[in-house]
């Protein structure tokens, strides 16, 4: 384990970059989830055709790709717009922080989309219309009656969307972030052990999904607690 | 006349002609009915009759195609506002309970008073745990509703509808879906709210009580009130044909 002093610090500051990836992209699927299975159970047929345009195009095509695309797709449209303004300009640099974190955003959204779509269709039309008879409002039924019953429908797969989530960051290496995957592949050329600097980035790997996968439960706990019988 | 003799003639619910369709299906046709304060109206009639339908319109769970639906003076319309002071004034007891299962009991009778009536969350409790006394299960107050049996969770359905104080409570087949040694709990929570007074539109096949309770007995097929009479007369003089049919049927075992 020896090859490995010195860079400890380098893999404990990558798995910081991991964590605010995931934070950030978490909180960005469920926006485009939310958004994505709100078109899809509007009576707009744009907004229907819009989020069905979504789901296929982003759970068909491979993320890297998508991450590559977003990152010199933006790098170079929003060039184009600067030399607009000044043509002095030769390239205008997306931080692939926030590149990474809405391409994966985007692609984990997708399937959030009808993860999301699939809960509000599974919350008891009888729980809404006792909703309606009290005189609750639509947006009063939305918040109090049809978010709790659907997020407890949600989580299970929705768990397995943060284990997505948490792998793919990374996949942002690809682009310059020197999240751990980036780290082990300077590691790799300085010391030449590949294999043990590898097994770093999965060791921290499992821990992250581990931690996600324990929250996931006690939330799974706490949300069945109306379900078990405690008479 | 001056307005208290006008308040007190008025009925609480009229219907004038009204007609419901689902696509080419007709399931009301031409409906007239008017309900006094008060009274006590039992619905009854074949599967498929328009009898649920009838009283979903009355508070728009269901919206009728023509005619005229009032409510305590309010007509039923698309303004959103009418049909959310019609609602705050009519209570519903549905078939399946229909409590919201990721609340306690308590929470149940609370949310809507808070939400809807501006309650303080104290004095909504307070109001929750004087209708669960009513119907006989205080003790449940903080357990969730998948914890109760059916006849304990129609009686939190209807204390839920109490608390509102409603003028008006619609029972949509309150003890259908009840194991039978659970439909009298349920029935004395009913008669009891009827001897206190309370107008009851209720669609229900249980002909003791309609026998012992209802003030008018309506009967309905294909979508029409085919006949309705005080209970005595219904049961024992039936005119129409199709209600004697019924009666027969339902009465004969």
């Amino acid at each position: 384990m020896e090859v490995l002093t010195g860079w400890w610090d380098d893999y404990f500051w990558g798995a910081v970059i991991v964590a605010k990836v995931f934070i950030a992209s978490l909180s960005l699927m469920i926006l485009f989830g939310l958004i994505g299975a709100g078109a899809k159970l509007s009576n707009s047929r744009v907004a229907q055709k819009i989020a069905g345009a979504y789901t296929v195009i982003f759970r068909g095509t491979p993320e890297i790709l998508v991450i590559l695309l977003l990152y010199f797709g933006s790098a170079i449209l929003l060039t184009s717009i600067a030399q607009i303004f000044n043509p002095e300009i030769k390239f205008v640099d997306v931080p692939p922080f926030w590149a990474g974190t809405i391409a994966i955003s985007i692609i984990v959204g997708s399937y959030a989309t009808e993860t999301f779509r699939g809960a509000f269709l599974g919350v008891n039309p009888g729980s809404i219309e006792a909703a309606r008879a009290l005189g609750m409002s639509t947006l009063q039924t939305f918040i109090y009656i049809r978010i709790p019953e659907m997020w407890r429908i949600a989580l299970p797969p929705f768990g397995n969307h943060m284990l997505s989530l948490i792998k793919d960051t990374a996949l942002i290496s690809i682009i310059g972030l020197n999240e751990t995957l980036f780290v082990a592949k300077q590691a790799i050329t300085v010391t030449g052990k590949p294999f043990t600097m590898y097994i770093v980035v999965g060791a921290i790997y499992l821990g992250f999904s581990s931690v996600i996968t324990l929250a996931v439960m006690a939330i799974e706990k706490f949300g069945n607690r109306t379900t078990i019988d405690a008479k | 006349m001056d307005s208290m003799t006008d308040t007190e003639t008025r009925p609480l619910i009229k219907m004038i002609k009204v007609n419901k369709f689902f696509g080419p299906f007709q399931a009301l046709k031409n409906i007239d009915l008017e309900v006094y304060k008060g009274e006590k109206i039992v619905i009854c009639g074949p599967s498929g009759s328009g009898k649920s339908t009838l009283i979903r319109c009355i508070n728009r769970l269901e919206e009728h195609n023509d005619g005229n639906i009032i409510i305590d003076g309010i007509e039923l319309t698309d303004k959103v506002e009418d049909i959310d002071a019609v609602r705050r004034e009519v209570g519903m007891v549905f078939q399946s309970f229909n409590l919201f299962p990721h609340m306690t009991i308590a929470k149940n009778l609370m949310i809507a008073q808070q939400l809807v009536r501006k309650t303080p969350k104290a004095k909504a409790r307070e109001i929750a745990m004087l209708y669960l006394e009513r119907v006989k299960i205080p003790e449940q107050a903080d357990k969730y509703p998948i914890q109760l049996s059916g006849g304990q969770q129609q009686r939190v359905a209807i204390a839920r509808a109490l608390c509102m104080r409603p003028e008006i409570i619609l029972f949509d087949e309150p003890t259908s879906a009840l194991d039978p040694e659970m439909i009298n709990e349920v029935l004395d929570v009913m008669i009891d709210l009827a001897r206190d007074g309370m107008t009851m539109v209720c669609v229900t096949h249980e002909m003791g009580f309609a026998r012992s309770v209802a003030d008018r007995v309506i009967f309905m097929d294909a979508g029409e009130i085919v006949e309705q009479a005080e209970p005595a007369e219904f049961f024992d003089n039936p005119e129409n044909e199709r209600t004697k049919v019924f009666l027969n049927q339902i009465l004969s075992h």
